[in-house]
């Protein structure tokens, strides 16, 4: 199962969904406490009207004429405590004391409660409604309960309506984070892409250069100090290349050098009368010519000039074995389907034919055959010999070894065959495969992407 | 051509030239050897040489400039020695007109063997095999690479043919719509790697009607002529 990736990789990514985080964070820190601030104000800016109101009703309570009933209405008395529920104010209560004790009311205590339950509508409300729709939405969804006791047992309650916090306030945030959003996220953005456009290009030039070794200089753009990195880089690179290119030419001039007397020696075996003396010394210098070759194409692995081509494998393994038994070697190609896949074909040929050879040698027979297998190419080399003690496989593919115990001991070659295969497919990015057969010999693969 | 061909050769290191000399004048050549370019061009001048020996590098002017000065100048065929064995080196050798090539170290009877296919294709007034090389030929849908010895299907995948696949394959492409016998092949292809080339010629046409006939039962590209041989019946087009 595929975990789904909530942490952006890249950089750009983490920087902004960083920032998107904190401003978020940031946006309802300050929307928390603006919120508890309004409601601080709105409950105190309550508290006043609620205290006049029982003061100018105690002061009114005896006289007959009192003809202001709503507001004799707004306030009840009670001779018992009033239950009131709701969540406690001290912080009111102590406002309304002092404010009591203002005009010389002495109250004995006073209770204030907020009651965030939808009051019961009345007809004024209803009406108010109506008249403005706009002010539905400001409809009191609490209140404010305050109770004092302005004589030993009696007391005086009223109400107050708070407004709840409206639905604005919750989109006007949204719009307002929106907006910084955009203010923060936008320039971010740019330098982004700023930063991540030269960083690709420099990623993408360091891994075509380490697996063909060629690479174009990255052109030098973006912010200061990633074009110092990309200059950095370049400078790094030629030097690369300088030194790999010496070192070309000189694995050039030694093969020249070397050949050079090889060669002579080659010619001055002629004379030699001896038939069988000639023939052997033919040999070892065809021995040590091979040896060479391999020293420099082992050295020369991975700067290849020659471009990769879509192949059929199929085709060009049965090319290579027909060449063997064109030699009458004994090898032989197994039918396969057509297989295609984008690969140097001289490379490749080389490759199989240092497992064909080491096959021949070491187990009497190659069987060449090509397969498919879940989006590889893989073409194997099985022989018919005593295939490879495990623990020794690995230690195959490492340069100058070479396999005791082979009866064919004078022909090993410098054992850089196998090397070089595996430097060949490194280069392809695919791998070599050493595995014993069931019935016995080794099979040795080329497993080459598709 | 005197009973004795004349041969130049031309290599700057005496430790090769002097004993192939010897050898080669052993083999029934006449040899003159040189150590610099300058010298060749000299002997060129005031002999009737019948082949060139010519080493790649040489201080001074090198052995493909002067293979390219012989080629302008006239038609004596030059084989090529060479210490590197890159193939651009090969390509580069058979553009500027050499007839073959030897790689450093060589065997002198090898060598030998390959002046004669020379002399014997010149004497049979043959045309030179060897300009193809870096050329590529197309045929019916069919590319024939000769830097790659492969042959390239329409829809851009490469065949690698071997060997003789690939020698009968431009002998085919050099002469299209010729009938060429057994024989005729035969020596066509030997020219260059003799000793490659052991297997019948129609076991290995067999192989190449299967790589690039749409039925190889009946084919319609590599042709069998009844008493003829073979003849490539299709257009071929230099690139």
């Amino acid at each position: 199962m595929k975990r789904v990736r909530l942490w952006p990789r890249s950089l750009v990514g983490q920087i902004i969904l960083l920032v998107a985080l904190a401003l978020f964070v940031a946006q309802a820190i300050n929307f928390a406490l603006l919120l508890r601030e309004r409601t601080r104000i709105e409950l105190t800016s309550q508290t006043a009207p609620a205290v006049y109101r029982i003061v100018d009703a105690l002061e009114n309570r005896d006289r007959r004429n009192f003809d202001d009933r709503d507001r004799r209405a707004r306030v009840q008395f009670f001779t018992a405590r009033p239950a009131v529920s709701g969540r406690a104010r001290p912080d009111v209560e102590r406002r309304a004391q002092v404010m009591f004790a203002d005009v010389g009311l002495d109250v004995r205590s006073v209770r204030v409660v907020e009651d965030r339950r939808p009051p019961p509508m009345r007809g004024w409300d209803n009406f108010r409604r109506r008249a403005d729709r706009a002010m539905a939405q400001d409809r009191p969804v609490g209140r404010l309960v305050m109770v004092a006791e302005y004589e030993p047992g009696k007391w005086a309650l009223t109400q107050s309506r708070l407004n709840g916090s409206s639905p604005r306030f919750g989109g006007w945030l949204v719009w307002q984070t929106l907006i910084l959003y955009a203010i923060v996220l936008a320039p971010l953005l740019w330098i982004g892409r700023r930063l991540a456009r030269p960083l690709r290009q420099l990623t993408g030039s360091a891994e075509q250069f380490a697996r063909t070794g060629l690479a174009d200089p990255v052109e030098e753009r973006g912010p200061g100090d990633v074009r110092q990195l990309t200059m950095a880089f370049n400078a790094m690179r030629s030097r690369i290349i300088a030194m790999l290119d010496e070192k070309d030419r000189m694995l050039g001039a030694i093969g020249h050098d070397l050949r050079t007397p090889l060669a002579s020696l080659r010619v001055r075996t002629e004379s030699v009368e001896d038939e069988a003396e000639r023939a052997r010394m033919s040999e070892t210098i065809d021995e040590m010519n091979r040896m060479l070759e391999d020293i420099l194409s082992l050295a020369r692995a991975g700067r290849s000039s020659e471009p990769a081509q879509k192949v059929d494998l199929s085709a060009l393994a049965d090319a290579v074995v027909e060449d063997f038994v064109e030699l009458g070697s004994p090898a032989e190609m197994a039918e396969s389907e057509r297989a295609v896949a984008s690969v140097r074909p001289q490379q490749i040929r080389r490759a199989l034919r240092n497992l064909i050879e080491n096959a021949i040698v070491y187990g009497e027979r190659a069987h060449v055959s090509v397969a498919r297998e879940d989006g590889a190419v893989l073409l194997m080399v099985a022989d018919d010999g005593p295939g490879i003690a495990e623990d020794r496989m690995a230690e195959m593919m490492e340069p100058f070894t070479r396999l005791e115990g082979s009866r064919n001991r004078e022909t090993g070659g410098a054992g850089l065959g196998l090397a070089l295969v595996r430097a060949i497919m490194a280069e392809h990015g695919g791998t070599l495969r050493l595995a014993n057969r069931a019935q016995g010999g080794l099979e040795a693969s080329l497993v080459l992407p598709a | 051509m005197s009973e004795r061909p004349h041969l130049l050769l031309v290599d700057d290191e005496r430790s090769i030239r002097e004993p192939l000399a010897q050898y080669l004048s052993r083999n029934g050549f006449r040899v003159t050897a040189v150590e610099n370019a300058a010298e060749a061009r000299t002997r060129l001048n005031a002999n009737a040489i019948d082949l060139v020996i010519l080493d790649i590098m040489m201080p001074g002017e090198d052995g493909l400039s002067l293979c390219r000065h012989i080629r302008e100048t006239s038609e004596i065929p030059v084989i090529l020695l060479t210490a590197r064995s890159e193939e651009t080196d090969r390509i580069v050798g058979l553009e500027m007109g050499a007839d073959d090539y030897v790689l450093k170290p060589f065997s002198p009877r090898e060598l030998v063997a390959r002046i004669k296919v020379i002399f014997r294709r010149v004497a049979a007034g043959g045309q030179r095999v060897t300009a193809p090389d870096g050329a590529t030929y197309a045929f019916a849908g069919w590319l024939l690479k000769t830097q790659e010895r492969t042959l390239v299907d329409e829809e851009g995948v490469s065949l690698p043919l071997s060997t003789a696949e690939y020698n009968l394959m431009l002998a085919f492409a050099t002469r299209p719509n010729q009938v060429l016998s057994r024989d005729q092949l035969l020596d066509i292809t030997q020219g260059r790697e003799a000793n490659a080339f052991d297997r019948a010629i129609d076991n290995q046409i067999s192989r190449l009607r299967k790589k690039i006939e749409p039925d190889p039962k009946n084919p319609i590209l590599i042709k069998t002529v009844w008493g003829g041989g073979y003849t490539l019946a299709a257009d071929v087009r230099k690139l």
